[in-house]
């Protein structure tokens, strides 16, 4: 297993040594391997949030270390734009962060950071715009004429056209109807096999997780409590209960089945998991 | 940019916090008038002695209070070398150096002008920002300004006005800090290079807060009109306030403390401001 991102010891502290000083994160550590999907999981104020903020240097651990195959990313605090670009953050709601008169200019925006010239960012923009599912057209447009869901893969989209060997999202599909939700999940997929990037989602939609993710973080109160196998994380169901979290709703009906004697054979968390195990059940290949 | 407290109020319950919001703007007038009546000596002492007692009334720690010194430090010192120097006095003076003369006038006036500002600065953070919340004093200055009406000024709108502006800025810093944070993910550089470069980094910044304010002033208006919110007109008030006896000695002993300080400036002792 390659560790792509190590955390050894990381805590945070917001306004240090104030009388407003908040930790929002003790002694974290953690790996996540090269090429998987992690989840990170957790209530509103958990941390999560700060975590994926350490993962690219925007914030600098109070002590601990964060690892980047296997380097300090601080170890050169003046070079640490050049770790943004290997680990491309995509904020909560990244579409009100759009300036640009075009959306292509937005797009273009990170590699001409970068210092990439002309027509390396054009085939970028050209590349993951299609990557995402806005056509030539929309690229011409005001970001301000697209529509929400449009917006929001634009906005992925200029991260990814920094080519970031770590792409992390903050709750990507927050506020989107299913098929815009489906359309940025299956952007992230692309994205990553392509580039072969390992991919890092914050989320609390435990469907989401339950349907994406290799492997769960579940965070509380600024520590993990949680972490491993989605099937490891969400067999615990008491311990998500008890820091605020829930299971799948097709994981409870699957419990409310068992409890009645209909053996599912495994977790499930996905209604077609869940689907082909009862189809098969009724058509007398089931378990039971 | 985290955790910036626009808006000081500190809340420790005491005498002064409690006191009537319109009182509290009345109050930190006549401390303002009081201050420029002081002439003397004595009366200044008396000044700084009264101002020091109202301090440790709000109970609020004298550190957090020092907080708002702190800001105008520099204008003292500047004010005070002026002050020193450019005063021509009587006596011989205490040396000559070049074209700086000072005479012990210079030094009296200085102290005099740098303790006045501080009095200034002190009797506004004890009786407006320390101890009044920015919606206290927005509808007091709405209560004090009332009479206006008569003459058709918009006096409720510019109330309402002032609290949107208020209650908006933290959210707008947290917008501003967001939009930042996130350009830096994209690679923006707001540090380092010309002052130009620097300018013009923070185009994306300033954009995408531009727009956000206005989406945040579009849905508040479509909120307050869909709660039938229509002016100041027959608006009634969810806590109406009312003066009380407390009130009215505040004020009572506000303008004995003004009196006193007038009364004061006879007592000729060491020195008199001229």
């Amino acid at each position: 297993m390659n560790k792509k991102i190590e955390l050894i010891d990381v805590s945070y502290v917001y306004g240090e040594r104030t009388p407003f000083e908040i930790t929002a994160l003790k002694n974290v550590n953690l790996n996540i391997e090269a090429g998987s999907v992690t989840g990170i999981i957790g209530h509103t104020g958990s941390g999560k949030s700060t975590l994926v903020r350490l993962f690219n240097g925007l914030e600098r651990p109070a002590s601990g270390k964060v690892l980047l195959d296997g380097v300090d990313i601080w170890e050169k605090p003046k070079e640490i734009g050049k770790v943004r670009y290997r680990v491309g953050l995509v904020m909560q709601y990244p579409e009100y962060q759009l300036f640009e008169e075009t959306v292509a200019a937005d797009i273009a925006y990170g590699p001409k950071n970068m210092g990439l010239d002309a027509d390396a960012v054009e085939e970028r923009v050209k590349k993951y715009s299609a990557l995402v599912g806005l056509s030539e057209e929309d690229l011409q447009k005001s970001p301000f004429e697209l529509s929400g869901g449009q917006k929001r893969r634009a906005a992925i989209a200029g991260i990814m056209a920094m080519k970031p060997e770590v792409l992390v999202l903050d709750e990507p599909a927050a506020g989107l109807d299913p098929v815009g939700r489906n359309l940025i999940f299956d952007a992230i997929e692309e994205y990553r096999a392509v580039e072969g990037a390992t991919v890092i989602i914050v989320s609390h939609s435990m469907e989401d997780m339950a349907a994406r993710c290799d492997r769960v973080i579940v965070m509380s109160d600024g520590e993990v409590v949680a972490d491993g196998t989605r099937d490891e994380v969400f067999s615990c169901a008491d311990k998500l209960v008890s820091v605020g979290l829930d299971v799948p709703e097709i994981t409870k009906l699957a419990e409310l089945l068992a409890s009645r004697g209909f053996d599912f054979g495994k977790t499930v968390y996905t209604v077609s998991d869940a689907a082909d195990i009862i189809c098969r059940a009724l058509s007398g290949g089931g378990n039971e | 940019m985290k955790n910036i407290s626009l808006g000081q109020y500190y809340p420790t319950g005491s005498v002064i916090h409690r006191l009537d919001g319109r009182v509290k703007i009345i109050l930190a007038v006549i401390h303002i008038i009081a201050t420029f009546l002081c002439e003397s000596l004595a009366s200044f002492a008396c000044l700084f002695v009264g101002t020091l007692v109202l301090v440790l009334m709000t109970r609020i720690p004298l550190g957090v209070v020092l907080r708002s010194v702190r800001a105008i430090v520099y204008i003292l010192i500047i004010t005070f070398i002026l002050n020193a120097f450019f005063t021509v006095g009587e006596g011989e003076p205490l040396f000559s150096v070049w074209i700086f003369t000072l005479y012990i006038e210079g030094i009296w006036n200085a102290a005099f002008m740098a303790l006045r500002i501080l009095s200034l600065i002190l009797g506004t953070s004890i009786f407006i920002s320390y101890t009044t919340t920015p919606i206290q004093l927005t509808d007091s200055i709405e209560s004090l300004l009332s009479p206006l009406k008569k003459l058709k000024l918009p006096v409720h709108d510019f109330a309402m006005m002032m609290s949107i502006a208020l209650r908006f800025i933290p959210t707008i810093s947290d917008e501003t800090d967001r939009i930042m944070t996130a350009q830096k993910a994209r690679g923006a550089d707001f540090t380092t290079g010309s002052l130009i470069k620097r300018a013009k980094a923070l185009i994306p910044v300033l954009v995408p807060l531009f727009v956000s304010a206005f989406r945040r002033a579009d849905e508040l208006a479509t909120a307050m009109e869909c709660r039938c919110y229509h002016g100041g007109e027959g608006r009634t008030k969810m806590t109406v306030p009312h003066l009380c006896a407390r009130d009215i000695a505040a004020v009572g002993l506000m303008l004995a403390f003004g009196a006193a300080l007038v009364l004061l400036n006879r007592v000729d002792f060491l020195y008199k401001m001229v």
